[in-house]
């Protein structure tokens, strides 16, 4: 009987049953569900501690050439106005090493070849050990790298800037599970065969201490991490093309109130002109938010920045921008360069990190596309006659974590060079980091001072490589002397409404669901901003925030700030 | 008559059976079919070319599907990856317990079902279309090109597609521009919750409609173009053609291709939504996979959780293949897999 060629009927039972099938066991799993325990879950507090004995001891390194300007480091670090003549050594004679280890880093700039003279010729200078960076797209790095970690595939070490650490909800047990404990070989005086990582102060190396049970830190802590950049001084900038401000006859503002004026006056949309790019972690300065994790004491009570009445009008603020037509259309999107579109004068304020001060000016002067072109920084805006502040950024900007499979003369060997990477801005070593091999990457001007060619361009600047190995043991603010000089002037102008993060030497991990609760917040308040929803529902977010994780995170820092407080 | 022998002509048939049809096509009486079975040695010695052929492939199956798919224990497990997979308790269905009980799952699961229905309904049949379009053209040098230009972004990554968009549609989009040049609004259509499923269906559409194309076009190039001269010579006219010869002989793979999608049903992907999140709001944009995606690497659920929710979706996909294929199977298709 030939059956295949027929169609039988379909049964409706039958049907009735394949097509429920689906359905019924899709229904039926929740009702399976058993109940299980899951560990984990509760939060977590460690506390920086300067004085623990696994500390490397602090040795003074003192700059080989005097600063120009002095300032009162961190905060308002010291500055070259003239390049040091002649370029001092940090390091004369480096330690001899032969080992290849893989570093990860992200790369914002070129990736040059594995087997590029460059890297040769930083393997000789450093004393022989061979670095090999694998640079990854930063976009996707931070995600990737909380993979990457999990499964140990991050080669003998990765960097990872401390607020990339709060992609892991877990980041304290992977640390100590995943990192090499690097006490063993930094504990006591380290100056002789690392002079430049004792050099780096007790705070930088108590901020990279780990404990593997928090609630025992005195046994269980260990140095996990070789620490980056010691962060001080305000923490980003809100830039503004001064030569369009002027142009146009504005003036510049120094309150919320003044720069809507000026975004309404200079914003002009046919002509594709929008006064305003990024604003979001610039501005709750400007409303007195706190920084770094959002909670702080109010009248005496421990509250976070999503239930105080100044975040409300924060996000009024941020919406009235966008209803008014104020900001860039593109922003939020994937298809906004802030960097670009102030460039070519279609913003006139965008926030950023300090690179764009001086790298956009030079790029603009290199290509001399406007002459005129002049770039400046808004100093801490006020609303409603608050006091004015402005966010600082503290603490240790990142780290770098060497794979715990490592043994200890593999570790020894890595701290070489990061020694030899610590040196400081002026040093023939940070000259090699940042801009390669004289004559083939960078010349000298008459003034001294390295500037990339061509080929350092192309193949080196903003390259991100040796910069990981270590952050420098004293940052002192280098590059043309006018730019220096205003940028140190600017940090002075700041220095006294400065405000850090109360918690910032407390590493809370929050309790089970507080992210959750803290992520679908952020997406209720964003859906307020550009005004998908009403700003009314702002106190429902509030509370549903609260009762899913908020409250729960609050007992933390409450309890985080009476041990603080010595009570 | 001649039509519905061609119909019966244009879908395959499998060749024992279509033998004996054409021996009782002379006689009065059906006699019964024999099937002699063959010993599974003389098959294996008969077959072992097409065998060693096909022994890459279920290598690649085995290492990178299901070995790895024997991992999907660890959504019944308190996991940790930073202890021995067989050292992580067991602690049943509590992950899917969280997954169904999260008061924004199911909302991500209707999102998810919107697109895959919308993908089905609007993306599916206008992949047949072009195919039908691109069969149609006579001009060779045309064809080519056309095909070419409409498959071309289906190898185009999400960040593309969503950049071109933006570039064409967005608000300081090519089209904004020109339309604030004569005058009128800027297109919102980019970051309109409302819309937002048409814009994603422009954009499946443009990505993924010449791909499917491609498929359709091979079936298609498998019909006998005697079929067609046959009809024309019986007078059948341009649609009866279509409706009679080519639809019916690119069934098959239709079948196929509808049964596979639905497996996939709950997977609509992840970069789409994600980078197009902030402008239409989390809300509109969230599928599961973005769902998982936050609760997971972004949150402190893990591993298991983002398992549990992948094993989910397997489940129903391969319910729904089942329960598809077996309709197929019903309505006289060969499916997925033939039926022994």
């Amino acid at each position: 009987m030939a059956k295949n060629l027929t169609t039988p009927a379909l049964r409706r039972r039958t049907l009735l049953r394949t097509g429920l099938l689906g359905s019924v066991c899709a229904a039926g799993l929740p009702l399976l569900a058993g109940c299980g325990e899951i560990s984990g879950g509760e939060a977590s507090v460690q506390t920086q501690n300067a004085s623990l004995d696994i500390l490397p001891e602090y040795v003074e390194w003192p700059l080989p050439a005097e600063p120009d300007l002095v300032g009162e480091p961190p905060d308002h670090p010291s500055a070259y106005l003239t390049y040091p003549d002649p370029v001092p050594q940090a390091i004369p004679e480096p330690r001899e090493g032969s080992g290849s280890y893989s570093i990860y880093v992200p790369n914002w700039g070129p990736s040059m070849a594995k087997d590029d003279p460059y890297y040769t010729a930083m393997a000789e200078a450093m004393g022989g050990t061979r670095i090999e960076f694998v640079q990854n797209d930063p976009n996707a790095y931070t995600e990737a790298s909380v993979q990457w970690i999990k499964a140990q595939e991050f080669g003998d070490g990765i960097l990872l800037f401390s607020w990339m650490t709060s992609a892991d909800a877990n980041f304290d047990e992977t640390v100590v599970n995943r990192f090499a404990n690097l006490s063993e070989v930094l504990a006591g005086d380290i100056s002789e065969r690392w002079p430049l990582l004792a050099g780096r102060g007790d705070d930088v190396w108590a901020a990279s201490v780990w404990a593997e049970d928090p609630a025992n830190p005195e046994e269980t802590s260990g140095i996990y991490g070789i620490p980056w950049t010691t962060n001080g001084g305000p923490g980003n900038g809100f830039f503004y093309r001064a030569d369009l401000l002027a142009e146009a006859g504005l003036e510049v503002p120094t309150t919320v109130e003044e720069l809507l004026e000026v975004a309404r006056a200079w914003t002009d949309d046919p002509a594709g002109k929008w006064a305003i790019g990024g604003t979001d972690y610039m501005s709750t300065a400007w409303f007195g938010l706190t920084p770094g994790s959002g909670w702080s004491s109010q009248d005496g009570e421990i509250v976070h920045n999503n239930e105080r009445p100044e975040f409300k009008e924060w996000v009024e603020f941020q919406r009235q921008i966008r209803e008014e037509g104020l900001v860039h259309p593109d922003v939020g999107t994937p298809n906004f360069d802030g960097k670009a579109a102030q460039r070519a004068g279609e913003v006139l304020f965008d926030q950023d990190g300090w690179a764009r001060w001086t790298d956009v000016p030079a790029q603009v002067a290199a290509s001399g596309e406007n002459p005129d072109f002049d770039l400046d920084v808004l100093g801490a805006l006020t609303s409603k006659d608050r006091e004015p502040m402005y966010h600082a950024a503290s603490g240790v900007a990142g780290w770098l974590f060497l794979s715990n499979q490592l043994e200890r003369e593999q570790i020894e060997e890595i701290l070489d060079v990061a020694n030899w990477c610590s040196s400081p801005a002026g040093t023939i070593e940070q000259e090699m980091i940042v801009y390669g091999i004289e004559g083939e990457h960078f010349e000298r001007g008459d003034d001294g001072r390295p500037a990339f060619t061509e080929a350092g361009i192309t193949a080196k600047q903003d390259s991100f490589a040796f910069t990981a190995m270590s952050g420098v043991v004293q940052n002192v603010l280098e590059g043309p002397a006018d730019m220096v000089q205003r940028r140190f002037d600017f940090n002075a102008s700041v220095l006294p409404v400065l405000v850090k993060d109360e918690f910032e030497t407390a590493r809370v991990t929050a309790p089970a669901g507080a992210d959750e609760a803290g992520t679908i917040f952020d997406e209720k308040v964003n859906d307020i901003i550009m005004g998908r929803a009403d700003l009314s529902t702002l106190e429902d977010a509030v509370a549903t925030w609260k009762a899913d994780g908020g409250d729960a995170t609050r007992a933390v820092y409450e309890e985080v700030h009476r041990n603080m407080e010595g009570q | 008559m001649m039509l519905r022998t061609s119909r019966s002509s244009a879908t395959p048939v499998p060749e024992v059976l279509a033998s004996s049809e054409a021996e009782d096509a002379g006689t009065e009486t059906p006699r019964p079919v024999l099937r002699r079975r063959i010993p599974l040695r003389a098959r294996l010695r008969r077959d072992w070319p097409l065998l060693l052929l096909v022994f890459p492939a279920l290598l690649q199956l085995a290492f990178f599907f299901y070995l790895p798919s024997l991992f999907s224990v660890i959504a019944f497990m308190d996991y940790s990856p930073y202890r021995p997979l067989w050292e992580n308790p067991i602690i049943g269905f509590t992950y899917f317990q969280m997954l169904f009980q999260d008061p924004y799952f199911v909302g991500a699961l209707i999102n998810t079902l919107k697109f895959a229905l919308a993908q089905l309904l609007f993306v599916f049949p206008f992949s047949i279309f072009l195919a039908l379009l691109v069969h149609g053209m006579l001009n060779k040098v045309l064809r080519n090109g056309f095909q070419s230009i409409v498959y071309l972004p289906y190898f185009f990554s999400w960040v593309l597609v969503v950049t071109i968009f933006l570039q064409i549609l967005g608000q300081d989009g090519l089209l904004s521009r020109w339309l604030v040049g004569m005058g009128a609004e800027r297109l919102t259509i980019m970051n309109n919750p409302e819309t937002f499923t048409f814009l994603a269906w422009m954009q499946w559409t443009w990505k993924d409609a010449g791909w499917g194309m491609i498929i359709f076009l091979a079936a298609l190039g498998a019909i006998s173009p005697s079929l067609y001269e046959a009809a024309a010579a019986d007078g059948a006219s341009r649609w009866q053609r279509l409706w009679h010869i080519t639809l019916p002989g690119i069934r098959p793979v239709i079948v196929l291709l509808l049964i596979l999608q639905l497996g996939g049903i709950l997977t609509v992907g992840f970069e789409q939504y994600q980078l197009q999140r902030e402008a239409v709001g989390w809300q509109t944009a969230e599928v599961l996979d973005t769902f998982v995606y936050y609760r997971t690497i972004l949150a402190s659920d893990g591993e298991s959780l983002g398992t549990a929710a992948g094993l989910f979706k397997g489940v129903i996909g391969l319910l729904l293949i089942l329960s598809a294929n077996n309709v197929a199977h019903r309505l006289g298709e060969q499916g997925v897999f033939q039926k022994s």
